[in-house]
């Protein structure tokens, strides 16, 4: 919220209202009250006496600026103090009773929502007397609506979290669930929904003021101000209402910006996840070469991202990353949640997220450096001669637009397809993919598919174009493993007809197993070990490689507790100084903590662990790598 | 009516949960205008036991209806008709003034790491609040200690106590779900999917403290899970489930070996192995399953097996009629046809009868396939 200028300026007014509100006499230059009994001084512009001049009875503009505050934040007060208090228990009920009790709440609830507030505020009035703080009264009952509303909305999708069923299964009454649970959880939205309601709730108590039913009539409130100043304004020149009008106009203001600025320092940690394109740094070549092979698709030596962490220098996401893929020929890529395998497949194709950049190493695709591609130029690769799937295929529709024309647009765009033609190949693509029907299913929408058929699409829509090369970031793990299968049986179908290099991201070795032939390991961002499919099951070469398989149930025998790896993977600002598995390893010794090992080239494969070439270093045969212990 | 026996905490002889010809539907969305749909019919006549110190599996594609039995058992979820027994005591509606006493015996660690922590609590509150509910101990030393023991008993330090969920990965959150269940020494943990979101190193060590947890305090557990593989390996019973059905139910390891149940054996052929040369056997053995078809919709279930249409020795009558529990030779039953009618296993392993089938019609079609080549 600090680095908001706009905050901060709204801040230090809140701060000032706040002194004001709470010790006038120590801003106040002048008795707000005291006329000017020689009648001289009337209607004065700014001076060095009076900072903001004098009002048609020669009383102290900037005073009863100051003094007003008072009967401003009184205001607030008196109103968000009913609003939240009738508000937030009703709403909090209603949400957590649903059913009929909710709609008969929101029923008569929406009755009030409706009415409008000044009327409501009149109507105390009627009934009590004319005063600021019985408006106040009424307009804090009119507030409440909104409170009602959000909190029943907010307790409503609350009840639904694992954290609340917790709390039943513990035995926790309702009432405590409601008011230690779930209630701190709505506590950002009302804090901001507050901040806006108490501005309007300030122009209102000045409406009513200005009106003549709030603030008596000598008292120093804006709305009173802004009265006064109404029949002499003409005559004596716009500035007799600037004092009041412009502190209300900042006020109301400064409630709404700092609503905003705490509703973006809470939304912060979202909002930074969200996937943006940065512009890459000049990245300096490393002195890797590429290989040569006419059949590589896409080759990427030695490449570092960083990202700048927010309290400290920058972290290094992944370090010294390189691989290649080959036509025909499918990649797996496998690590624990953290290790960077999706992060260097998004860098692979410039899509880094925002605040990272790709600070050294290079990548080609086909024949071409894409190292420094602008973002136009990767718009004519991705999608056309790179297919992506994703984990979620569900996620990756858009729910509101037919399958058909999500498929359609990929061939639009990049192929220059009519409509009908692209129509047409794209009911040649369903059935490509299995999905039964394809002329029917171009016209529903994805709520119509299941996870499996839903999946089907994605691939469609990644092989649109022909793509000389298919990324899956773990397109079976939210599938049922009896889909998934047909998943990967799909896929194997398809990359031998097409030739298509395919690069699977994936934390099941199983997976691997079945569809990769040659394997990359990752681990704290760098490339722990490369090596076809078999080297990878039967001769690890890394010990990490040897405890993922060591972990997998599928090689447990008997009823012995399983093997793990012991700790857990290490946040990328925290990567251990040598050997980023180290720490978790049982062969780790001195010289593994030292320094970080060089990534070492066996035949065509690698490794990184200065081990490995030790005499009687033989993870194959030489038994378990991961602990049998929690 | 008596007092219930176990609510009364006594030692129970025989099993510690019995679930009964357990039904359980949701109301079909209402629409706008007109009359609604019918209701979903999540789980169908579900018949299980679960004796003490003991491990029930529950294994189960998504829509199964294996996490409806759970919020059934706990509680959550209203159901439409069947019991279920604790300690031989029926707890189908627990009266609320025996609330308290059926949550001390009976509690759970939820699928989602992060969503079943409440964001805004420190661990001393999420585990130590349940202390306080069922012992009355203030926070405070006291409590602290307690905490601190069960800190201790999933693995984690101590330090753990004054950690916010953010502060945690997915496993350290998994096992501070395992010490708020275990706070207050129930019978019965209720664990659904509750390793499902970890690594597969991870997810080792959650189950190796499940397991710890059982040695050293006899509790029972009932381990849901759509991974067959995890699922056999903590589980000493497994119920397998297909929309709404408990298909098959026996000794864990006797059905992973030989499965009488088609279904289960299309389960167990879909688990990639980690080995490249065992998985291309396990991929052929899948294929002769992989007939494109999708499984009907719980709002719409067919009058005979689900799984019909799936299935690769359907017969007419698996069509028509849903078969009814049979004696397998795992020591528990099966729903199959398979079983009663056609070749009458009677209860004996399914592998090799579906393997002779896939192989006899892939002879048939190359012959027909050789047939219209020569013609």
């Amino acid at each position: 919220m600090l680095r908001n200028p706009l905050a901060l300026l709204s801040m230090v007014w809140f701060v000032i209202l706040v002194v004001s509100w709470l010790r006038p006499e120590l801003l106040a230059t002048h008795d707000p009250f005291q006329q000017d009994v020689s009648l001289q001084r009337l209607f004065e512009g700014p001076s060095s006496d009076h900072w903001l001049g004098t009002d048609g009875l020669g009383r102290d503009h900037y005073s009863r600026v100051i003094f007003g505050a008072g009967f401003a934040f009184r205001s607030v007060f008196i109103a968000m103090t009913i609003a939240l208090g009738v508000g937030v228990p009703i709403g909090l009920f209603a949400g957590w009773r649903g059913g009929r009790v909710d709609r008969a709440i929101i029923w008569v609830n929406d009755v009030f929502f409706s009415l409008p507030i000044i009327l409501l505020a009149m109507a105390v009035i009627i009934i009590l007397s004319p005063s600021l703080t019985n408006a106040m009264i009424g307009v804090g009952i009119a507030m409440s609506t909104r409170f009602v509303r959000l909190t029943r909305g907010v307790t409503l999708a609350e009840k639904e979290e694992l954290y609340v069923d917790a709390a039943r299964i513990t035995g926790i009454s309702v009432p405590r669930i409601l008011i230690r649970y779930i209630a701190p959880n709505l506590l950002s939205s009302l804090i901001v929904q507050a901040a806006i309601i108490s501005g309007a709730v300030i122009l209102i108590g000045a409406t009513l003021s200005f009106l003549g039913i709030g603030a008596s009539l000598d008292d120093p409130d804006w709305g009173v101000m802004l009265n006064r100043a109404r029949p002499d304004f003409r005559r004596e020149g716009i500035w007799q209402i600037v004092p009041s009008g412009g502190a209300l106009v900042l006020t109301v203001l400064s409630f709404n910006l700092l609503g905003d600025a705490i509703r973006d320092s809470i939304g912060r940690d979202a909002s930074s996840n969200a996937l943006t394109v940065t512009k890459r740094a000049s990245v300096t070549p490393a002195s890797t070469e590429h290989l040569t092979d006419d059949d590589i698709v896409l080759s990427v030596r030695d490449m570092d991202v960083e990202f700048p962490s927010p309290n400290g220098p920058v972290s290094a996401i992944l370090n010294g990353v390189s691989f290649e893929v080959r036509a025909g020929e499918t990649l797996g890529v496998v690590g624990e949640s953290g290790s960077g395998k999706s992060m260097t497949m998004l860098s692979a194709l410039g899509l880094t997220p925002a605040p990272g950049r790709m600070t050294r190493g290079s990548v080609r695709f086909a024949d071409e450096d894409v190292t420094n591609l602008t973002e136009r130029d990767w718009l004519r690769l991705r999608g056309k001669e790179i297919g992506v799937i994703f984990q979620e295929p569900i996620a990756v529709l858009n729910p509101a637009m037919k399958v058909g024309a999500q498929i359609m647009e990929p061939l639009r765009i990049h192929l220059g397809m009519g409509k009908a033609e692209a129509r047409k190949r794209a009911a040649e693509l369903l059935a490509e993919v299995r999905v039964p029907d394809p002329e029917r299913r171009l016209d529903q929408y994805p709520h119509e598919f299941s996870g499996g058929m839903a999946q089907r699409v994605g691939i469609a829509m990644a092989l649109a174009c022909e793509p000389k090369l298919l990324i899956a970031d773990e397109p079976s793990t939210a599938l049922d493993v009896t889909v998934q299968g047909q998943i990967l049986d799909l896929l194997a179908e398809i990359q031998s007809r097409r030739n298509m290099a395919i690069i699977l991201i994936t934390h099941d070795l199983g997976v691997i197993a079945e569809a990769a032939d040659r394997v990359l390991v990752m681990y704290g961002g760098q490339v722990m070990e490369t090596g076809s499919a078999e080297d990878i099951f039967f001769r690890p070469k890394h010990p990490y490689t040897k405890a993922l398989l060591d972990t997998m149930p599928q090689n447990h025998a008997g009823d012995g507790d399983l093997a793990v790896i012991a700790g857990i993977v290490p946040q990328p600002n925290a990567w251990p100084a040598g050997c980023r598995f180290a720490p978790r390893c049982v062969h780790a010794t001195e010289a593994c903590v030292s320094a970080i090992p060089p990534l070492l080239t066996v035949d065509a494969d690698h490794v990184r662990c200065v081990r490995f070439d030790e005499p009687g270093f033989d993870l194959a045969h030489g038994g378990s790598t991961a602990e049998v212990s929690a | 009516m008596t007092e219930p026996s176990l609510l009364r905490s006594q030692a129970v002889d025989g099993p510690l949960l019995e679930v009964d010809d357990l039904h359980v539907q949701f109301a079909g969305r209402g629409r706008l205008f007109g009359t609604s749909p019918p209701p979903v019919r999540a789980v169908n006549g579900v018949s299980f036991s679960i004796a003490p110190e003991r491990t029930f599996g529950l294994v189960g594609e998504s829509g199964s209806g294996k996490s409806t039995i759970a919020r059934a058992i706990l509680q959550l979820v209203d159901i439409a008709s069947g019991t279920i027994r604790l300690g031989g005591d029926d707890v189908t509606q627990v009266q609320r003034k025996d609330e308290l006493k059926f949550r001390k015996n009976v509690q759970a660690v939820l699928q989602d790491p992060f969503s079943s922590l409440n964001q805004v609590h420190q661990t001393r509150t999420i585990v130590g609040d349940g202390i306080t509910r069922h012992y009355g101990l203030k926070p405070g030393a006291n409590r602290d200690e307690r905490i601190g023991r069960l800190l201790d008993a999933v693995g984690l330090s101590r330090e753990f106590i004054d950690r916010y969920p953010y502060e945690m990965s997915g496993g350290q959150r998994q096992r501070i779900s395992i010490a708020r269940a275990l706070a207050v020494e129930p019978r019965l943990i209720i664990a659904d999917e509750a390793t499902s979101a970890l690594d597969v190193s991870i997810q080792s060590q959650v189950i190796n403290v499940l397991r710890q947890i059982q040695d050293d305090s006899g509790v029972s557990f009932l381990f849901i899970a759509h991974d067959l593989e995890v699922v056999k390996h903590v589980s000493h019973d497994l119920g397998v489930m297909y929309l709404g059905y408990l298909v098959e139910k026996g000794d864990a390891n006797a059905i992973y070996d030989a499965p009488t149940h088609p279904y289960t054996e299309m389960l167990i052929a879909s688990i990639p192995m980690p080995d490249p040369v065992v998985q291309a056997g396990r991929r052929e053995l899948r294929q002769s399953f992989d007939n494109d078809a999708e499984p009907p919709s719980p709002a719409n279930l067919p009058p005979g097996c689900p799984f019909e249409n799936r299935c690769p020795v359907a017969m007419d009558i698996c069509r028509e009629v849903m078969p009814d529990p049979t004696p397998a030779h795992h020591g528990g039953d099966v729903r199959c046809h398979l079983h009663t009618s056609g070749p009458e296993l009677a209860g004996e392993s399914v592998v090799e009868f579906i393997k002779t089938k896939a192989e006899s019609r892939m002879a048939g079609s190359q012959r027909s396939q050789d047939k219209s080549l020569t013609s």
